[in-house]
């Protein structure tokens, strides 16, 4: 805990992000009010500068508002998750090269740290980032700055607010950060849930300000250290340190809502079984197997009876064998399976990956090598074919009967920057 | 580098291969293991460089033809003589940034078709600069 004048902690967002990765690779939405709905067209999840300007709301179903954003000329995208993971990668790597270290908070948004030239001036630097992320990609980004991550924030959320901001605050060169403070309200502040800000308000804390200057052992006693560490930050304390984010990854899961309902059995097994050989085929390309396969549903959040169940089954093998692993899935699709509700959405999920270079030989092993290494063989040739003509080349027959519950994406833009096959077309 | 979703597959060209199967290691093992691959010698930005599908025939003295995929690099600053990739009032087009009397405008390789002087539209923008162009012979 040291208040440091020489290091300063920045935090970095992408405005608008999803509706901006879309704006960025297709000129046809550039100026225009675009919205991006969440899985199966369900409800408005971002929205360029353009939709905010005609005062359509976040988070509302895309039914209700058809009618209007039709008359309004609004573009109404399904949302292209495969698009913003790669350009969020790109933009992760590119701030990469211009901080210190660097904690990936979200998909767009990253705590970077920096160290302050000579004359303690950064926003020459930041001003930089952002012609460049803006150049290099078409995201516009506003940067928040500060001594610690919670002043970071409140910088990146004034950066915001202030007209004259141009999208860059650093709350360590303001004069009089009181006038700052008094217009940010308790509840806007990162780490202060609803309860956390009710609780305040009772007691005549509104803003930052007044967060700030409270009495430290009254914030302790109800907050715990949780609290505290909040409220030094807020004085200029450093206490929450950027957390590099290079771990392997501990679980892959893959799940849907479905577009319609499902109360079938077959139905349920079809769901799941895709989503296991989807996993598997992930678990291989990053080198992991798993020992521990759950699958989970849940009934609709509208529908009156509640269920909510997972199973799951443990390994002895660790293993990333499509077949070995569907006949798990399937047998647990019939365990979880229940005919009284209707089911929105299900999901596997594979637990304690190992990577496979670091894998013991088991001494219990069922199967012979020669039959281990035929199966590995026949997993590597589908995962070549499958990358080399389309994802599902060569598949399982169960995947294969129609389906009536796929997810709709009706809107979706198609474009990819990361298939071949979907890569935009220029016509010159 | 494919993990950046430049291509789908990495194109791999073994240089050689040790084909001797049993006595004595080849003596090449130790010099050749490495593939040919185009991302690394193409691409010297991979988070800005982007590819894309031309269909038209404007830039065929460019020797950029239909179907043509081309390699776009977004952080470079574009120069005149350089091939670029445009937004024009809300569309995509590639032509070389030119020069004449001391005006920039954007220069078609095909005589059927027309110049861009940037006064005449409203809104336009570089995208990006065409580092290469890729054409199937087959």
């Amino acid at each position: 805990m040291t208040i440091s004048s020489v290091e300063a902690i920045a935090l970095i967002d992408a405005n608008n992000f999803y509706a901006s990765c879309e704006q960025s690779i297709n000129p046809h939405l550039r100026n225009r009010p675009v919205v991006i709905l969440s899985n199966n067209d369900g409800c408005i999840i971002a929205r360029s500068p353009e939709a905010r300007a005609l005062k359509i709301k976040m988070g509302i179903p895309y039914f209700k508002e058809k009618e209007r954003l039709n008359n309004l000329d609004v573009a109404v995208l399904s949302s292209n998750y495969s698009l913003y993971a790669d350009i969020s990668k790109r933009l992760m790597n590119l701030l990469k090269n211009y901080c210190e270290e660097m904690e990936i908070y979200s998909i767009d948004e990253a705590f970077v740290s920096i160290l302050r030239p000579n004359d303690k001036n950064l926003y020459p630097w930041a001003r930089k980032l952002r012609t460049l992320t803006y150049q290099n990609l078409g995201i516009t980004l506003t940067i928040g700055i500060g001594e610690n991550k919670v002043r970071a924030k409140v910088a990146n959320k004034l950066a915001k607010n202030i007209d004259y901001s141009a999208g860059i605050f650093d709350l360590a060169r303001t004069k009089d950060e009181n006038t700052y403070f008094k217009g940010i309200s308790v509840d806007k502040i990162w780490g202060i849930g609803k309860q956390t800000s009710n609780w305040l308000q009772s007691k005549g804390i509104r803003n930052a300000q007044e967060l700030r200057d409270m009495k430290e052992n009254e914030i302790f006693k109800k907050l715990g250290v949780v609290g505290k560490r909040l409220q030094l930050e807020l004085k200029g304390y450093k206490c929450l340190p950027i957390i590099k984010s290079n771990k392997p990854k501990r679980e892959i899961q893959v799940s849907r809502s479905f577009g319609t309902p499902i109360s079938k059995l077959e139905d349920l097994t079809q769901a799941l079984a895709i989503y296991a050989i989807k996993a598997s085929a992930k678990m291989r390309s990053q080198n992991l197997k798993t020992s521990a396969i759950s699958v989970f549903v849940r009934s609709s959040k509208y529908s009156s009876q509640n269920y909510q169940r997972s199973f799951h089954r443990k390994l002895i093998n660790p293993t990333d064998n499509t077949n070995v692993i569907l006949k798990i899935v399937v047998a647990l699709s019939k365990e979880i399976y229940n005919p009284e509700y209707k089911l929105s959405k299900a999901g596997v999920l594979m637990q304690d990956l190992t990577n496979c270079q670091y894998l013991q030989k088991s001494i219990i092993n069922y199967k012979s090598q020669e039959d281990i290494k035929k199966s590995e063989n026949l997993m590597k040739t589908i995962d070549s074919l499958n990358k080399k003509y389309n994802n599902n080349a060569i598949t399982w027959a169960i995947t294969k009967k129609p389906r009536e519950w796929t997810i709709n994406r009706n809107l979706s833009s198609r474009t990819s920057t990361t298939d071949i096959r979907k890569i935009p077309t220029i016509v010159i | 580098m494919d993990s950046f979703g430049l291509t789908s597959e990495r194109l791999k060209i073994p240089l050689l291969s040790d084909s001797i199967s049993a006595g004595f290691p080849s003596p090449a093992d130790d010099y050749a293991e490495e593939n040919i691959d185009l991302n690394e010698h193409l691409i010297s930005n991979p988070f800005s460089t982007f590819f894309l599908r031309v269909k038209g025939e404007s830039m065929l003295n460019a020797g950029i033809k239909d179907k043509d995929l081309i390699i776009v690099d977004k952080s470079l600053r574009a120069k005149p003589g350089n091939i670029v990739i445009a937004m024009i009032d809300g569309e995509f087009t590639i032509k070389r940034l030119s020069i004449k009397n001391n005006e920039l405008y954007l220069k078609a390789e095909n005589h059927n078709y027309p110049d861009f002087r940037f006064q005449n539209h409203i809104d336009v923008q570089i995208w990006g600069v065409v580092i290469y162009s890729i054409h199937s012979h087959l």
